[in-house]
């Protein structure tokens, strides 16, 4: 079997979790058998099950580059970016679910406000006691000064590593990987004065301290993000913080 | 004692990091000699006699070391048995099961430091 | 799939339309690396016990006989067991933790900057070594 452009096609059958909350009461899974490419991605495979076999089957994507982060599931198990993993690594069956540790709305497609509440918590932007005015000129920063943070600048929000996360299993109040190490690149930025707010968060109901560094977040993180750097990182500023509270009376 | 729990995380990851830091460094050095080779006959005649032994133990550095080895590895696994519990268990177990890791970490330090007072 | 916490990473308020509640795979907490991790926060238990035999230690170098007695039980199977058993954890646990230690230290801590992470990670290891060579010659009876 070949397409037109010469390439051997590969049957591969697709277990695609679905879940229709008007009639389902839990997720149930579907098989999809077609002839793949074998240059597909994963994302390709979904594509074309829904445009060519079952329009009903729903699923998140946009820019097919790795750099929106809509099309995360977990295929065979494994947190992924569907858009940039390639089907060349898996067998002639592939398991597709949405994203674990996620309430589903449908299918494929994952509740991602509780996420926005935990991103929304750190409160990640520059936090100044006073702007500066324009006359004064632009925030100047060094290579060195930029390279602090700029590692965890790169998270594309896509949530791979809440998925992977045991303690995001466990532990429903859990800021969780992305929304910590957003945090934290916050407080390695140099034009930022926030630092002693977040640390009060991430001393908080969702701690950092909850963390137990399994270490997953940056396994499965496909920006190289690193959060359990991060996360270590962070816990060891708001020790740090906590600790100079008592050398230092902050005014409030 | 959830809200407690919360308020001693920073002084409990500061006394676990030096657990399984400083506690992880110690360990060999001491199960390899006094609790596996000096059992079986491995060590020089002497080496683990009361005498000598006590001698180490009741200078000032020795009484620090036995201290950190005491402590130490009691607050790294009260730490990470509590985590191992909450993966297990689920977050419910994690108040319980915390406070009385902690409570026996807390008890067995002061019995460390009363124990190399009184050598 | 198996359940996770039904609480994990719902939002607030419930939205529009019903969802289906978490979920993991079947085989989240098996999976190799999961059960490395699982190991070595169970390795905490291995240390609790390593604690509070030591604090037996302790007490008992307030007499010789006490001592002595100590050292005659820590020869019985189930003490060499476990002591091996504690070795092996303590092995495990330094070169994960040793292994992970250098990327958690932040950019600048305070005024100082810490190595750079493979240089940190040699220190550790010449740190291990050279600490239990130490504690080897003082306690085999080999110096002073």
């Amino acid at each position: 079997m070949a397409d037109e452009n010469g390439g051997e096609l590969r049957k591969r059958t697709f277990v695609i979790t679905r879940f229709d909350p008007d009639k389902d009461q839990v997720p149930k899974t579907q098989s999809y058998e077609i002839a793949c490419r074998p240059d597909w991605k994963v994302l390709d495979a979904l594509n074309f099950i829904k445009d060519e076999i079952d329009p009903t089957l729903s699923h998140r994507w946009s820019c097919r580059m790795a750099v929106c982060g809509s099309c995360g599931m977990n295929v065979d198990g494994e947190p992924k970016l569907t858009c940039k993993t390639s089907l060349a690594e898996y067998g002639d069956t592939v398991e597709v679910a949405p994203l674990a540790n996620f309430p589903v709305i449908r299918d494929l497609v994952i509740e991602m406000d509780g996420f926005m509440e935990k991103f929304k918590a750190v409160k990640p932007w520059i936090i100044v006691a006073k702007e500066k005015a324009a006359e004064e000129g632009t925030y100047k920063q060094t290579p060195e000064e930029l390279a602090a943070y700029k590692q965890f600048s790169m998270c594309i929000n896509c949530m791979l590593c809440y998925a992977a996360c045991p303690v995001v299993s466990q532990e429903p109040e859990f800021l969780g990987p992305a929304a910590i190490a957003l945090g934290h690149r916050y407080n390695m930025d140099s034009r930022d004065e926030g630092a002693a707010e977040r640390n009060e968060v991430f001393r908080g109901p969702g701690t950092v301290f909850q963390c137990s560094y399994a270490n997953e977040c940056s396994e499965v993180c496909p920006k190289n993000v690193d959060p359990a750097a991060a996360i270590n990182q962070a816990k060891l500023n708001a020790v740090v913080d906590w600790a100079s509270g008592f050398v230092v009376k902050r005014g409030k | 004692m959830k809200t407690l729990l919360l308020r001693m995380e920073p002084i409990v990851w500061l006394l676990f990091g030096a657990g399984i830091m400083v506690g992880t460094l110690l360990l060999p050095g001491y199960l390899l000699t006094v609790t596996l080779a000096g059992p079986l006959g491995l060590l020089p005649d002497g080496a683990l006699a009361y005498d000598r032994v006590y001698g180490i133990a009741s200078n000032p550095i020795g009484r620090l070391v036995l201290l950190a080895l005491v402590a130490l590895p009691l607050w790294k696994g009260a730490h990470h048995t509590r985590a191992l519990a909450v993966d297990l268990l689920g977050h419910g177990a994690d108040a319980p099961v915390g406070s009385l890791l902690y409570a026996i970490a807390a008890v067995g330090s002061v019995l460390g430091i009363l124990a190399v007072l009184a050598l | 799939m198996r359940p996770a916490d039904p609480h994990a990473m719902q939002p607030s308020k419930p939205g529009s339309t019903r969802t289906a509640p978490p979920q993991v795979p079947d085989d989240f907490w098996t999976r190799p690396r999961m059960l490395t991790y699982l190991l070595f926060d169970a390795t905490g238990i291995v240390y609790l016990l390593v604690g509070l035999v030591v604090l037996r230690v302790a007490w008992a170098l307030t007499s010789a006989e006490s001592w002595n007695a100590l050292m005659s039980e820590f020869a019985s199977p189930g003490y060499l067991v476990f002591h091996a058993i504690a070795l092996v954890s303590a092995l495990f646990v330094g070169v994960r933790f040793f292994r992970l230690f250098p990327k958690a230290q932040p950019a600048r801590i305070g005024p100082a900057k810490p190595p750079p992470r493979p240089i940190l990670h040699a220190l550790l290891y010449v740190a291990w070594i050279g600490i239990t060579l130490v504690l080897l010659a003082i306690l085999g009876g080999v110096w002073p």
